[in-house]
């Protein structure tokens, strides 16, 4: 089966000198089609960074990475928004819903972007909606909603544009425990009924818990890689 | 492209109320920038309409013809024949609201306390009426009745300062046309109230008066003319100077160079005007929306990440600063219109006009809905303000999206 991502000699140094921080260090690593992953690490370890590189938002100091097949070394800056808009979804630790915009106009919004006619967007919102379980909050603004209902609204609004790869950096980090569980059985009814692939930079216990593959980094290094059953 | 500005033209609203304070201290600048062109273009314009006016209705007309050598030096051999059947033509031109001829000769007048300089100026009552102002400005007796009438109407300073007024007899003089000095007596029948400068300089008397009394034979110093339409000056000042090749024909502009280059530098002044307003607006504008994308720095970093190319967050922002200075030109616009509508009877500007005199400001100012401006400057001000929130734009659109990431750890 072919990688979704794949991570080759990923390193990645901020400043230089004696104030350089290697934040990854040679990181080989390949996602596959399915995978509900977690990333996780002490503070520092280069989850975050990890996530940056393979979410076409940093580039590496050296290094490939590709996600489905393209390799995005040579991309412009365009180029980089058009594959993040089309194939990366983004949940966020503090949810970065748009304040102005009800529920289902920030899940509406990236396929706007992409271009999709208002009526396929209205229908395909109302879904993702119905599918994290939030149908009759659809017109309230994200002010009006709690951590995990927003949080769920991101999450709706990752799927909606039906990318690749879902890339999530502590999502459950502001929640209590008990959205937090929901949100982690949320992403694993989503992995099992869609195929959807998550790659989950987190601390928390109960998402390591749930996920097909845990990956460790410390020092910017992949430390351990092991797969089991959620 | 219609499809994106109907989708951003909605959040681009929604954003600008987020933080309405901020929002309503730039739409307060520019409204009120945009009412201060506006109003203060059309006060201006009113102003110098009503200082040339004044000016051109007391004496000046709009255009005046002398023997050449007069405007030099007017003195008694520098007069001319009243116009003969060519020129009266001329002057008798549709384009032509009026004409009359005057005797306008320096002397001196005296009373029992003292002799002052002025101007001798004889006029012919009825057409003097059509013509100038001053017959209009009496504050005490009567203007004159003909161009025989040999009484005097004075200007109030001078009967001031001269020490005398109605009922009383003051002695003009002047060099007469054979060398020496004609001295005679008149009555003062009126006194008129206008300028200090007017009212110092000039005494009126009948023109046949003036002109027996100078032992002249029918000559005049100047013919005076008034048009319809200002856009005819040029027209009409060539036309005459044809029909008299050898008399000196000029308009207002070559004879009253102040009030002519006021006019001029009128257009200059409320340009300069405008640039000093857009310049203050643009510091404002500038500065808030840069503290408005300071604070979005994460969101348009999320936006970015999300998949939206920096031209587009490019034209987003813009979008805002667009609605922003919009709205607040349209507010600008709607408070000039109701302030010039507020003042439609006019300004009284009596208090200024008598400390002004020099400019022959009128009393009360008529301010005028100036339609090119209201089309002309809020166009202006709206391009100039996008293209200067420009910059606050293209930093939104050069957030890293990489920020909204690293702000969550």
């Amino acid at each position: 089966m072919d990688p979704i991502v794949a991570c080759r000699g990923l390193s990645k140094t901020f400043g230089k000198g004696e104030l350089a921080v290697h934040a990854l260090r040679d990181v080989d690593l390949d996602i596959l089609p399915g995978d509900i992953a977690t990333l996780a690490g002490p503070s520092g370890s280069g989850k975050t960074t990890l996530l940056n590189m393979i979410g076409a938002l940093d580039k590496p100091t050296s290094g490939e990475v590709s996600v489905d097949g393209q390799p995005l070394g040579g991309l412009s800056r365009s180029q980089l928004s058009e594959l993040r808009l089309s194939k990366i979804g983004f949940v966020f630790q503090s949810y970065n819903l748009i304040p102005v915009l009800s529920a289902r106009e920030n899940i509406e919004f990236v396929l706007q972007l992409q271009g999709v006619s208002a009526a396929e967007r209205h229908d395909r919102a109302m879904e993702a909606i119905k599918e994290v379980g939030l149908s009759g909050m659809e017109d309230r603004r994200p002010g009006k909603m709690s951590g995990g209902q927003q949080q769920r609204v991101a999450v709706a609004r990752a799927l909606v544009s039906r990318p690749t790869i879902v890339l999530a950096d502590e999502p459950t980090a502001n929640l209590d425990s008990r959205n937090a569980l929901e949100l982690v059985d949320l992403m694993g009814n989503l992995n099992r009924e869609h195929g959807t692939t998550f790659l989950i930079g987190t601390h928390d216990g109960r998402v390591i818990e749930h996920s097909m593959r845990h990956i460790e980094m410390v020092d910017g290094r992949i430390d351990s890689d092991a797969r089991g059953s959620t | 492209m219609i499809g994106g500005l109907k989708t951003m033209l909605p959040l681009a609203w929604r954003n600008l109320w987020r933080n309405p304070r901020r929002t309503g201290i730039t739409l307060i600048v520019v409204a009120i920038g945009m009412w201060s062109v506006l109003f203060f273009n059309a006060f201006m314009i009113a102003w110098a309409q009503s200082s040339k006016e004044t000016t051109l209705q007391l004496l000046l007309g709009s255009g005046q013809i002398h023997a050449e050598g007069y405007m030099d030096d007017p003195s008694i051999d520098a007069l001319m024949h009243p116009p003969d059947q060519d020129l009266a033509s001329a002057l008798d031109a549709p384009a032509v609201a009026d004409w009359t001829t005057r005797v306008v000769i320096p002397g001196v007048i005296q009373s029992e306390y003292k002799t002052l300089p002025t101007t001798i100026v004889g006029v012919d009552p009825k057409a003097e009426a059509r013509i100038s102002s001053i017959p209009g400005k009496i504050a005490e007796g009567r203007y004159l009745n003909s161009s025989d009438d040999d009484s005097v109407v004075l200007g109030l300073h001078m009967a001031e300062r001269l020490k005398t007024g109605l009922g009383r007899r003051v002695i003009l003089m002047s060099q007469n046309t054979e060398g020496g000095m004609s001295e005679q007596s008149f009555d003062v029948v009126g006194v008129y109230d206008a300028d200090k400068a007017t009212e110092d300089l000039y005494v009126f008397t009948g023109r046949a008066a003036s002109q027996q009394f100078l032992g002249l034979e029918g000559e005049i110093a100047q013919v005076v003319f008034v048009l319809k339409e200002e856009i005819a000056l040029e027209d009409t000042v060539a036309a005459l100077a044809a029909a008299a090749p050898a008399l000196d024909v000029r308009g207002w502009k070559d004879l009253n160079l102040f009030l002519a280059s006021m006019d001029s530098y009128m257009g200059v002044f409320i340009h300069v005007w405008l640039g000093i307003v857009f310049a203050l607006m643009a510091i404002g504008i500038v500065n808030t929306q840069l503290m408005a994308v300071f604070e979005r720095t994460q969101e348009f970093g999320l936006l970015r990440a999300l998949g939206m190319k920096p031209r587009r967050v490019l034209v987003m922002v813009t979008i805002e600063n667009a609605l922003l200075i919009g709205v607040g030109v349209l507010l600008g616009m709607v408070l000039a219109a109701v302030t010039i509508w507020s003042v439609r009877d006019g300004i009284d500007f009596s208090a200024f006009a008598r400390a002004m005199e020099m400019v022959q400001t009128g009393e009360i100012i008529y301010l005028d809905y100036e339609m090119d401006a209201f089309l002309l400057f809020p166009g202006l001000i709206w391009l100039l303000g996008i293209l200067v929130a420009l910059w606050p734009a293209i930093r939104a659109s050069r957030c890293s999206p990489v920020e909204a990431m690293r702000r969550e750890t």
